[in-house]
């Protein structure tokens, strides 16, 4: 039963030690990215007109895009929230630089620049940004801002993450013009 | 009343037209716990101002609870708070006693377009630089302007977004600070907010009617400027008269903050607060200065405070319990917001 246990015990502390903790990596400038380079059957040109239509569908998180032939660039903002218990509020947004390239064969994708805003409670309940001046998240927090400073790296990283998936499901699907069908009727006077 | 009110039933038809369908978010939850310690060096309560009103005591400040939902374009919220800064000294009480709960927001509010909204219930007020919350304010004392001036007004309000630099609001409210009208729905109010440059907001108040002095009109310049990363500079300005000359008052305070470093900010209150002449009765002055630093850690703000406040008129109090033209105290505040 010891020995079991013991195995049980090392086990346990293996799999901790390969335990990948979700953090972003460091470009050459030293800004935190999220980088991901795709391997893809679709042409270049079809890439690019997908990247240009997914910034336009989510045109609230987007602002200012720029379009060349092979590449689409765009500011970016999402909301980090703090949850508690079952609920959640808004507790501050990051802005960031939205970064595609394509070529024929595959394509590439970056999220860097990342600032943040905290927000604060207005009078109303509402939560608003309180200040204007953005921090950059490679900023090291002092130690009595390390442990909220972890939490907001956590989950800017989770939503990069999720932005990265849809953004790659968006790219894998054709654009469809779907056509509203007439509501078909039927006539009680001939028969 | 009639013409207003069909104007903004007006705006509100032809905006419907170019709304946008909006997203709807999940439930929101959040609030503020918070606790204070102060010593006033006469040893007894003696500046009269709201909140912090114990001396040599641990006391508690508020539980604030707040709810918010916003489905399409129709959204709530519903914040009410316990304790004694959001019961009894927080005006109205729902009971008498002074230990029932207190409504600090219940409103409904619908977008009908990005530009144009309609607000109804009962709001923190619109007027002032300080709020009852210790979440919204940087001091954990408040100043003379505040006291005096609305709480809170239950009522109906249109806002127009002309950009993000330039909203209009006007609304029609009950009496100051009560839940129901004594006196109808009889006071108007209005706010303009300019954002001339980036990080510098300014809102131009003005309320008129019925209040629990009286009736009145009360306008009110609330201005802040974020002028570098480290520096704050707000300001607030108030005039309130009182019908047929029953009095009033006037003031204005000054709120430098500074940060010194990641998780520390200090900042300075100046408040000038003068109460109006009524007839042969002179009114009286006030003026106070405050240190504050917020220490902050995750959702916990530490507040140490030294206030000093002065009246030539002599109405504090000293240690032997004669009349003294100065009061002074010192607070130290824990609020935690989550």
């Amino acid at each position: 039963m010891m020995k079991y246990s013991l195995i049980l015990f090392f086990a346990s502390l293996s799999f901790c030690a390969f335990a990948q903790q979700k953090q972003f990596t460091l470009d050459e400038r030293g800004k935190y990215v999220y980088y991901e380079v795709v391997d893809t059957k679709t042409s270049k040109d079809s890439l690019v007109l997908r990247a240009e239509n997914f910034i336009k569908l989510n045109k609230k998180s987007f602002v200012k895009s720029t379009l060349t032939d092979s590449s689409v660039t765009s500011d970016g903002k999402m909301i980090v929230d703090k949850t508690i218990l079952v609920a959640s509020h808004p507790s501050g947004e990051v802005n960031y630089a939205f970064n595609f390239e394509a070529r024929n064969g595959k394509y590439r994708y970056w999220i860097t620049d990342l600032e943040y805003i905290p927000y604060n409670r207005d009078r109303y309940g509402n939560y608003v940004p309180t200040t204007n001046i953005a921090t950059p998240l490679e900023k090291t927090p002092g130690k009595l801002s390390a442990g909220a400073w972890k939490d907001i790296l956590e989950s800017v990283y989770t939503k990069s993450e999720k932005l990265g998936e849809n953004f790659k499901k968006a790219l894998l699907t054709s654009q469809v013009k779907t056509q509203v069908k007439k509501t078909e009727s039927i006539s009680t006077r001939k028969w | 009343m009639k013409k207003l009110l069909s104007a903004i039933f007006g705006m509100a038809c032809t905006t419907c037209a170019l709304a946008q369908e909006a997203p709807t978010s999940p439930l929101e939850f959040s609030g503020s716990v918070d606790t204070y310690y102060k010593y006033d060096f006469a040893k007894r309560p003696n500046i009269p101002t709201s909140f912090v009103s114990d001396h040599n005591s641990v006391s508690l400040g508020m539980l604030d609870l707040v709810l918010k939902k916003k489905t399409g374009k129709a959204s709530f919220v519903g914040e009410i708070s316990f304790g004694p800064r959001g019961q009894s000294q927080s005006i109205p009480d729902a009971a008498g006693g002074g230990s029932s709960f207190h409504i600090q927001n219940l409103y409904v509010n619908y977008d009908f377009s990005d530009k144009f909204a309609m607000t109804a219930g009962y709001m923190g007020t619109f007027i002032g630089y300080e709020v009852i919350s210790p979440v919204g304010n940087f001091n954990y004392s408040t100043s003379y302007l505040f006291t005096n001036g609305p709480f809170q007004n239950a009522g109906i309000k249109a806002t127009y977004k002309f950009s993000d630099k330039v909203s209009l609001m006007a609304g029609l409210f009950n009496d100051w600070n009560l839940y129901s009208a004594t006196r109808g729905v009889s006071s108007i109010g209005g706010q303009l907010m300019i954002s001339p440059v980036e990080g510098w907001t300014a809102y131009i108040n003005a309320l008129s009617g019925a209040d629990p002095y009286g009736y009145g009109t009360i306008v009110d310049l609330t201005t802040s400027y974020q002028i570098t990363k480290a520096f704050k500079l707000g300001l607030n300005a108030a005039n309130y008269d009182m019908a047929d000359d029953a009095g009033g008052y006037a003031g204005v305070a000054l709120y430098p903050q500074v940060a010194v470093a990641d998780a520390v900010t200090l900042g300075l209150r100046g408040e000038y607060f003068k109460t109006k002449d009524v007839g042969t009765v002179a009114g009286t002055a006030y003026t106070g200065l405050t240190l504050t630093a917020n220490i902050k850690s995750g959702g916990l703000t530490f507040i140490p405070e030294v206030r000093l406040d002065h009246n030539g008129d002599k109405p504090f109090l000293n240690k032997t319990g004669g009349a003294a033209p100065n009061a002074g105290q010192f607070s130290l505040a824990a609020v935690y917001a989550f």
